[in-house]
């Protein structure tokens, strides 16, 4: 994650640290309300004892609460900058400290500059502590740069003596090298308005990543929203309010109310910082607590419902690497594309002896999972991608097991086709040669031979009835063409005993040949078995219902006892289940 | 007697032509396919059209839908119907689209070429016809509760002979009887099979194949 131009903090926090700063920034503080109080000084926090506290309270509540936050380590970064928005907060009480030295004042009056700044970037930073995308970072280091620029140009040139709108501080600038009061001011009013442009892209901003974020991700920006439109409004109030009055006045109500607004939205955005650290900090003791989660032998996907629901990230998805299929699946062996990343989401994968097991797509502010997981949690994970693996082979065997069924079917087609229109024909392009040949010798009166004739043609007319029976037996034509029902009407016709096929299967819709045909066949196989144990009737029926065709034959015979494998087989080939009874056979399959 | 023969295997045709100029019947026009056999149907107005059920480009039912526009577009060619497939179902599908002047025989039944001769003069006057091993074979079902099984031997053959398409008075005339006692016997029958009587003679066709199709 690469840093702004100016703040890149690579500080050592240690407890020892926090507190020493913690106890010289409430010392800092309360010197500063001190300095404000007594004597009354120019600033807005000397006001009133109740101005004042307000000061001190948002400025104490980004300090603290940044060092706080600092202890949490994806949301490190946030602290840092808001510990030193909070230093850097005291900036006008300094500067209008009236009786204080003029060294102390003139760095007050730069040191302000660049509260915004760092306010506008812990925004921006908000919730993960790093600002992620390349525009929004130029932007950050934009406004870093023009905070430099402005506080350089003023130090150099502001000559407080001449400044017509100073109140804060009319007398104090030791770093003034050449009095331009036009400069100076040309300087203070480019950045009143620049603060107001970036105060309104702020809220852009915020606003843009609520809604392009996806539901968890929006669901974290929350808690900024309100500080950065009470921020950008006590801007724009400002703005307004001294294009009226070009002398700045905290005795005048709009100019207090503005006061009042910013600080109350740093006192929240202090919160919010605070709030963020505190969910990163839920979810990695979440995390490291996981493995109790998971039981004995998990179902598919339990490892991603734990963490998910660990971290609260409903969203939360983990793609398993499988690299002898070359792809991603989910726990159920489905395949997936891979993960990427998008606005608020990131993508951490996981390894095990530098093996990619997964990759999970989660929350971006989540704390490191590569690191955080616990040991017993990876071997869940592996376990987890196993289990995913064995049923992703599983899934392929199930579809080679119905391509070998679908291809055997076409097959048989072709054959009775092939029959159909082959021996068939010649057989009966044969019998009518010998019928014409019967004719002729019955005319020539040639009796021997018209008798010979005779028989030939009886012979070829059994030959062509087997023929039909053999090609009706190798593939039904009717199954294909006019469907199951007339199928198994046609079964029953020459059926030996008598079957009744209930009248919805006349009705029913055409399903896939590969239902059909399995469908037929526990027509037949039930038919013939129910023959095989006595029984004086058999009924069929066949229904079509929520996308599943499902036969029943019953019959009155005595207890079944074979168990019909391959017309299982059939079934479980199609995707669907035979439920065998003493009497009934149940054929359940996916009718597209 | 002027037919138009389609079928789309060349030896089986020439096979059923032969036959049926032996025979005596003057055959107008040989097709190979659907689109040859409409056109002509349109330019020789034969008196019955003979058809192969399955013909090009997909051989499944191209005989069938011909039969339909045939008799959509000239109501006075009649149309026979030729398969291998002893399937009531497409012989019943002929009927529900079309109630007379329609026929549907099996291949081998040309071999016997009086029966297709009687078959086509029978077409040709308006009757169907409807193979007799089809009609047996329906005959032959095996019933749980048999309603045919209640019908006198005579009567079942009556019932047969009804289920190929023949009128009472071709009924009298092949069984040597009267046709008032045709008559008797039909009644009897519709009423052992608890069927509707039907004025129209081709609606009782169906009738009784759907009736010994369905119990």
């Amino acid at each position: 994650m690469s840093q702004s131009l100016v703040v890149t903090v690579t500080f050592r926090w240690t407890d020892r640290k926090r507190i020493a700063v913690g106890a010289l920034g409430v010392v800092y503080a309360l010197a500063a309300l001190a300095v404000a109080r007594v004597p009354i000084g120019t600033s807005y926090a000397a006001r009133s004892g109740a101005a004042g506290a307000l000061v001190v309270v948002a400025g104490l509540c980004l300090i603290v609460g940044g060092l706080v936050v600092t202890s949490v380590e994806p949301t490190r970064r946030l602290g840092d900058l808001a510990v030193l928005a909070g230093l850097a907060w005291f900036g006008p009480v300094w500067e209008g400290w009236l009786a204080g030295p003029p060294v102390v004042r003139s760095l007050g009056m730069l040191v302000s500059v660049f509260t915004f700044a760092l306010l506008a970037n812990l925004i921006l930073a908000y919730p993960t502590g790093g600002v992620r995308s390349r525009p929004e970072r130029s932007f950050v280091n934009a406004v870093y740069a023009e905070a430099l620029l402005v506080a350089i140009g003023l130090a150099l040139f502001r000559d407080p003596f001449f400044d017509l709108a100073c109140w804060a501080n009319c007398t104090d600038n030791v770093f003034l090298v050449w009095s331009v009061p036009g400069l100076a001011r040309a300087i203070v009013l480019g950045d009143r308005w620049f603060t107001v442009a970036v105060a309104t892209a702020l809220v852009v901003s915020v606003a843009w990543r609520l809604a392009s974020g996806s539901g968890s991700a929006a669901r974290a920006l929350v808690p900024i929203v309100a500080p950065t439109v009470m921020l950008a409004g006590a801007i724009w109030g400002r703005a307004v309010a001294l294009e009226r009055t070009p002398v700045e006045d905290p005795s005048d109500p709009v100019f207090f109310a503005t006061f009042v607004l910013g600080c109350v939205g740093v006192i929240v955005l202090a919160l919010a910082v605070v709030w963020a650290a505190a969910r990163s900090r839920l979810h990695h003791r979440a995390v490291a607590r996981i493995v109790t989660d998971l039981r004995e032998v998990p179902a598919p996907g339990s490892v991603e419902a734990a963490l998910a629901r660990a971290v609260g990230d409903p969203e939360l998805r983990i793609a398993y690497w499988l690299p002898a299929l070359g792809r991603f699946v989910d726990a159920s062996g489905a395949p997936l594309a891979e993960p990427a990343e998008s606005p608020g989401r990131s993508v951490t994968t996981l390894a095990r002896e530098e093996r990619r097991v997964a990759v999970v797509s989660h929350l971006a502010t989540l704390p490191d999972l590569e690191r955080e997981l616990g040991s017993a949690f990876r071997l869940g994970l592996e376990n987890e991608r196993l289990q995913a693996e064995a049923l992703a082979h599983l899934v392929e065997l199930r579809a080679s097991r119905a391509r070998i069924v679908e291809t055997g079917d076409a097959e048989r087609r072709r054959l009775e086709r092939d029959l159909h229109d082959g021996a068939q024909q010649r057989l009966l392009a044969l019998s009518y040669d010998i019928r014409l040949a019967q004719t002729a010798a019955e005319e020539d009166g040639d009796t021997k031979a018209a008798s010979l004739l005779r028989e030939a043609l009886d012979r070829s007319h059994e030959a062509l009835g087997e023929l039909r029976e053999l090609a009706h037996g190798i593939y039904p034509a009717i199954l294909a063409e006019a469907g199951l029902g007339p199928a198994l009407e046609t079964l029953a016709d020459s059926a030996p005993i008598p079957v009744e096929v209930a009248a919805r299967a006349a009705g029913a819709g055409r399903c896939s040949p590969a239902a059909e045909a399995a469908a037929y066949l526990a027509g037949v196989e039930g038919i013939r078995d129910a023959g095989g144990r006595g029984a004086s009737f058999v009924t069929l029926s066949v229904t079509v219902a929520d996308g599943w065709l499902v036969i029943t034959v019953e019959d009155d015979g005595s207890e079944r006892v074979s168990p019909h494998v391959a017309l299982a087989d059939r079934f479980g080939a199609a995707g669907g289940e035979l439920i065998l009874e003493p009497r009934r056979i149940r054929g359940e399959v996916p009718c597209a | 007697m002027r037919v138009v023969v389609a079928d789309d295997s060349m030896l089986t045709r020439e096979g059923i032509v032969r036959l049926l100029r032996d025979a005596g019947i003057e055959v107008v026009a040989e097709a190979e396919d659907a689109d040859a056999l409409l056109r002509h149907v349109g330019s020789a107005r034969p008196d019955v059209a003979i058809v192969d059920i399955r013909m090009p480009p997909t051989h499944t039912d191209e005989g069938l839908v011909a039969v339909r526009a045939i008799r959509a577009d000239h109501p006075e060619v009649g149309a026979l119907l030729l398969s291998q497939y002893v399937e009531p179902s497409y012989a019943m599908r002929l009927l529900e689209e079309q109630p007379e002047r329609v026929g549907y025989l099996l291949k081998d039944r040309v071999l016997d070429i009086a029966v297709v001769v009687d078959a086509l003069r029978r077409i040709a006057d308006g009757e169907t016809v409807i193979d007799s091993t089809i009609v047996s074979r329906l005959l032959g079902r095996r019933r749980r509760a048999d309603p045919v099984g209640r019908l006198t031997e005579r009567e079942r053959e009556v019932l047969g002979l009804i289920a190929e398409g023949m009128s009472n008075k071709a009924i009298a005339a092949r069984l040597f009887v009267t046709e008032r006692t045709v008559e008797a016997h039909v009644t009897q029958i519709f009423q052992k099979l608890e069927l509707p009587e039907s004025a129209d003679q081709h609606r009782r066709v169906l009738a009784v194949l759907a009736f010994l199709r369905a119990t």
